[in-house]
């Protein structure tokens, strides 16, 4: 027998609170599709994905059912492209995108991730077509994302690799001006990126990972929020330790959901299960909002000082009860500042309390980065590429992952308003305080070295 | 075998368990199984025992009546021979799942929902309101946990269920009881 408890507090989660499964997405090893020939290998990597994930949406629609939680996302993962598709040009590769968007849009999955590099080192031939093709397969596909990994630990930054994506990223968002630039907000750059993201637009599946995969991304910043809400306003003897054991086991509950659709999914697909990612991640809606957690806590708003050492509990905590409540937990697992996505950390950017200094501060202790910012239309290729260069640093130093989803508006000014429409949201373009638009140390070019892993201080 | 179902109702107090148990006892009965609930301030219990071959139904259910006489309790004793239900004899496979229904108390709620379940071959495990008046839908409910038969079209039972919700003001959910056990206990 159910207590009323745990009852009620299960339909509060999935009735109130949005609890959702953010995506539910299947990756898909292309390794065996490759060929050097163009119309062979798109025959291929188009056969594989149509019939691995041919079940995916019906699937998910048949669980949504019988647990009554909403999978927002079906999402396909690939192997890199710019590994398995490294026979070929640039030109080449947008047709391969083109391929992958197909895909998507026969099996009614919402995107398709993986046209993605790993340059962390150095560019092979392949990668250096794929990054060249992203602009105009952002732009002439639907549902593709992009991501490029730039940096590791091990590794250090490529800052060449760096130097060239300040310049893809300014191409993507030129060329999809009437849409403010929505092409970019479709390729992030990543430091240490994890192979088994099921978010985008990150989501690649990893060398090492096996022939298809299930993995599923947990959302629900509603939920922490309501459940730190009523912590607050029943609990005599609240302090932050006891916010951060609600976060925790809140966490704990969010996670076991999602494994438990994703076991299931895997199960009906014939495939493995892979990984539980349990991510704040919000959407541009009211209660579906991380900033909203800052002002439950006490914060007057997300980027008031306070924040970063909130967002440091927050995401420990997050961490914490994930890797509790299963053992498969992967991917960022964190909670993600996303500005445009997220309706709390827009109107905190349009008003000004949310800068994008200081944002850059809270990046070192979130999971992911500097995530869908918008900013001016006339910032230089340099100024993206120094951005970018900071976030890497900020993970490369700190042994984690740290991303940069940056939208040049074309045509915007600071302070104007963009709006990509669906989970990608709308903001503010916030300015960039930073002096000259040139910028010499990252024209240099080479690589930063990578750190020191002892006299850690 | 001399086994009896003792039913025992009345106001909740302290001493109801101590008595009826004392009085069994007193007739060499041995009590094999027993379950009691509250309801607002009401107490029901229902005992299984097994009793002494020349004892009879009939004379425990006189001696717990006068031994209990000023505690105001309503019990009967019957004897317990019955083979199990159909159903319980050729129990077919079900998947468990919980109905919620979200709304005002109204008369008829229980026995349209339960009716319905009915109709569709599925059985109640267990049923349970959580009625507290106000506006926060979440007190006003009504639980019923139930074992639905494989062979039941889940998308059948639902726009049934749906039709119910509609006419009765409410909302009805029909969910796989896993994932309120997942999501409730995290310690398994």
């Amino acid at each position: 027998m159910l207590t009323p408890k745990e009852i009620i507090s299960t339909l509060q989660m999935v009735r109130e609170e949005n609890l959702d499964l953010r995506t539910v997405t299947v990756g898909i090893n292309l390794t065996d599709c490759v060929s050097d020939d163009i119309e062979t290998f798109k025959r291929k990597i188009y056969d594989k994905i149509t019939r691995t994930a041919g079940q995916l949406v019906a699937t998910c629609n048949r669980i949504e059912r019988r647990y009554g939680i909403e999978v927002a996302n079906k999402r396909i993962s690939v192997s890199p492209i710019g590994v398995v598709g490294a026979p070929f040009n640039a030109a080449q590769m947008v047709e391969i995108a083109l391929t992958l968007d197909k895909a998507a849009i026969e099996l009614g999955v919402d995107f398709v991730g993986g046209f993605s590099a790993l340059v962390e080192k150095g560019m092979s031939h392949g990668d250096q077509a794929l990054i060249e093709a992203i602009p105009q397969a952002l732009t002439e596909s639907q549902r593709v994302c992009s991501s490029v990994n730039v940096a590791s630990t091990r590794a250090g930054l490529n800052m060449d690799a760096i130097k060239r994506m300040g310049v893809v990223i300014k191409q993507a968002a030129a060329m999809t001006a009437d849409d403010d630039g929505l092409a970019a907000a479709k390729l992030v750059v990543f430091a240490n990126i994890p192979q088994d993201v099921p978010f985008m637009a990150g989501a690649y599946l990893g060398i090492g990972e096996a022939d298809a995969v299930v993995s599923v991304g947990v959302s629900g910043p509603g939920v922490v929020k309501a459940a730190l809400e009523r912590a607050m306003a029943e609990e005599d003897n609240m302090d932050l330790s006891r916010a951060a054991d609600v976060i925790k086991q809140t966490a704990a509950r969010l996670t076991r959901a999602g494994e438990l659709v994703g076991r299931e999914v895997a199960e009906i697909l014939g495939l493995p299960f892979g990984i539980v990612d349990l991510s704040l991640a919000p959407t541009p809606n009211e209660n579906d909002s991380v900033g909203e957690i800052f002002e439950a806590i006490g914060l007057p708003a997300i980027g008031a000082p306070g924040s970063t050492a909130f967002l440091a509990m927050l995401n420990d905590a997050v961490k914490k009860g994930g890797a509790f409540a299963s053992s498969h937990v992967g991917g960022l697992s964190g909670a993600f500042i996303p500005v445009c996505e997220d309706l709390t950390i827009a109107r905190s950017a349009a008003e000004g309390t949310l800068a994008l200094e200081k944002l850059e501060a809270m990046t070192a202790v979130c999971s992911v980065g500097l995530d869908m910012i918008a900013l001016p239309g006339d910032t230089s290729a340099e100024m993206l590429s120094a951005i970018i260069a900071d976030e890497m640093a900020i993970g490369v130093i700190n042994k984690k992952t740290t991303a940069a989803r940056l939208i040049p508006a074309p045509g915007k000014q600071a302070g104007d308003h963009v709006v990509f429409g669906g989970l990608l949201g709308e903001g503010p373009v916030m300015a960039v305080n930073m002096g000259s638009q040139e910028n010499r140390f990252v024209r240099l070019g080479g690589r930063i070295p990578a750190p020191i892993q002892s006299l850690v201080n | 075998m001399n086994k009896v179902l003792i039913s025992v109702l009345g106001s909740d107090q302290p001493g109801i368990m101590a008595k009826v148990a004392s009085i069994i006892n007193q007739h060499n009965g041995n009590i094999e199984n027993l379950s009691q609930t509250l309801l607002d301030n009401v107490f029901g219990a229902l005992l299984m025992a097994n009793l002494a071959e020349d004892d009879s139904s009939e004379k425990l259910e006189q001696s717990l009546q006068d031994q209990t006489r000023g505690m105001n309790l309503y019990i009967r004793v019957h004897p317990w021979q019955a083979e199990p239900s159909d159903w319980h004899q050729n129990k077919p496979e079900t998947q468990p799942y919980i109905v919620t229904a979200i709304g005002p108390d109204r008369q008829g709620l229980v026995a349209e929902i339960a009716g319905e379940l009915f109709k569709h071959g599925v059985n109640i495990s267990n049923i349970q309101a959580i009625f507290k008046g106000g506006k926060n839908p979440m007190d006003n409910l009504m639980v019923f946990e139930v074992d639905v038969p494989r062979a039941v079209v889940m998308n059948d039972l639902r726009d049934a269920l749906d039709a119910i919700a509609a006419r009765l003001e409410l909302e009805i959910n029909v969910q796989h009881r896993r994932i309120f056990e997942s999501v409730s206990n995290i310690l398994n």
